[in-house]
């Protein structure tokens, strides 16, 4: 699996620390103000599993957890959920500030792919 | 009278739980204007029987469905930085919560300050209380470890003084090779213009009110290793006084509670191990001849294992010791001083559960819990000292929803 993001995004990598608060919905912008915008796919396909777990290192359980304590005391809200890799390429590629994950054979040239440093 | 504020309760309830199933038939959760402005709920039933003493309603051998959460709530992110949000709850937990719509949280979140190594912000309004690991979203079934939160430390009895509070906090997030470190201040006005808030503290059929100084509350969070590791410090202080009504026996006293929490859990993938500490000092003064005031620390904790069976399926296994003085721990002091039962002073709670996720949206639970003292337990659905019994077991079921 690796990290995609909107074209328009200058980073072409991002520690690690900074990704689990951007997928942990806490981090909202990007260096240059541009807003962030989440993208997922459902907890419980194979491909957000791994993705949760070798990318981000954290239990996809434990993810759920932070965004439902989050959205239900006010302080934050739940990624977009898309259904398909397919919508996950096309909203990413579209959306400006937007971060996804596909797996590697799957990147199309319209997104660009950030490494993990 | 009466039954006219029933009624407009019972309306209020249906139009909220309306509302929560015509947008559930809308979709899943909706969201609007491209996804910046989400909407989201949850409902939940649950059937309360015990072996002897009240639980949520008349309990006691019998089946009481005296207990339902129904929430709703919205946020809207302006920009980056600003957010608003709101959720209102309907709750009835026998006598102590009749499901009275409320506001829950209303508030604006700020967060000037945003970088990738951290964030920090304000947020205004009426905002949840920080408190150990589960308070800020402990009416929420599927954010709950359990059917009912560790009584210990998140009393249902008491629950008004720290469920939210109207004010500001502020909040400082790093976020560090190793895990994130948060710190949060928030001073604001707790709810206490509630017999369920008076009730507890001077008992009932007092005809006083209580009125709470604006009250601080700390917490810092430390989450590492992916949320591997959580573990947390709060303080929190409450300041409340008394004022006595007409004829009333009781002077002009006052509260002063100040409990502090340790928390930690530790996250594998398929258990978890929580366990939180919380020393309380409470300091009751100038309430006069006919009420007991002293100055006494309290002791609460628990030990809590939670294990993942299948995706679907997870166990709890939980021990919970509640002693309002630690130094008087079996009651027997306070007994003497007073003459009601000393096992009103403790609560040692050994809790079985088990969690069936039947589909990420639909949830049910069943719970056991075989206690050894009343500490935690209403006196509105136990107005009797004398009549409460030691030894009780408490049998739950739940069903919930969330959209």
């Amino acid at each position: 699996m690796v990290v995609i993001a909107h074209p328009a995004i200058t980073e072409d990598s991002i520690p690690r620390a900074t990704l689990r608060a951007i997928l942990g919905m806490r981090l909202q912008r990007w260096p240059g103000e541009t807003p962030v915008k989440v993208f997922v796919l459902a907890d419980e396909t194979p491909e957000h599993a791994t993705f949760s777990k070798s990318v981000l290192q954290v239990f996809p359980q434990q993810l759920r957890m932070a965004w439902d304590r989050q959205v239900f005391s006010g302080q934050g809200q739940y990624p977009e959920v898309v259904a398909s890799t397919h919508e996950m390429l096309a909203r990413v590629a579209s959306t400006p500030g937007a971060i996804g994950y596909v797996k590697a054979s799957e990147v199309t040239p319209n997104v660009r792919v950030l490494k993990i440093r | 009278m009466c039954v006219c504020s029933r009624f407009a309760k019972t309306r209020s309830r249906l139009l909220l739980a309306g509302c929560l199933l015509s947008w559930q038939t809308a979709g899943h959760a909706l969201d609007l204007l491209d996804g910046d402005f989400q909407l989201h709920g949850f409902a939940s039933l649950t059937l309360v029987t015990t072996t002897d003493n009240n639980f949520f309603g008349q309990s006691d051998n019998q089946i009481s469905k005296d207990f339902s959460e129904v929430g709703v709530n919205a946020s809207w992110r302006l920009t980056p930085a600003l957010q608003l949000s709101g959720g209102l709850l309907s709750r009835r937990a026998g006598g102590t919560d009749d499901g009275g719509v409320r506001l829950d949280y209303g508030l604006i979140d700020w967060a000037p300050m945003s970088s990738e190594e951290g964030r920090a912000g304000i947020r205004v309004g009426r905002i949840k209380t920080a408190y150990g690991l589960y308070n800020t979203t402990r009416d929420v079934p599927f954010t709950r470890p359990s059917i009912i939160l560790p009584q210990s430390i998140y009393f249902e009895r008491t629950r008004n003084l720290t469920v939210s509070a109207d004010g500001a906090e502020v909040y400082v997030e790093r976020f560090g090779e190793g895990g994130t470190l948060s710190a949060s201040f928030a001073y604001g006005q707790p709810q206490t213009d509630t017999e369920a808030a008076k009730v507890p503290l001077v008992g009932l059929d007092r005809p006083g009110k209580l009125d709470s100084k604006l009250a601080p509350d700390l917490q810092i969070l430390y989450e590492g290793a992916g949320n591997r590791y959580r573990l947390a410090f709060t303080a929190l202080r409450l300041d409340l006084k008394y004022q006595p009504g007409y004829r009333d026996i009781l002077q002009a006293g006052r509260f002063r509670l100040t409990p502090l929490i340790f928390s930690a859990q530790y996250n594998a993938e398929n258990w978890s191990l929580t366990s939180e500490y919380a020393l309380r000092r409470t300091s009751i003064t100038d309430f006069g001849p006919y009420f007991y005031n002293g100055t006494f620390d309290g002791q609460s904790y628990y030990v809590q294992g939670t294990y993942r069976l299948t995706p679907q399926w997870e166990a709890l296994l939980r021990y919970d010791a509640f002693y309002a003085d630690q130094n008087d721990r079996d009651g027997k002091d306070f007994a003497a001083a007073t003459r009601l039962p000393g096992f009103t002073r403790f609560a040692k709670d050994w809790t079985v559960g088990l969690r069936f996720d039947v589909t990420p949206q639909f949830m049910l639970r069943a719970e056991a819990h075989f206690v050894d003292g009343t500490g935690f337990l209403a006196a509105q659905d136990n107005p009797n000292p004398q009549a409460l019994r030691r030894y009780w077991d408490n049998f739950m079921l739940q069903a919930s929803f969330r959209f």
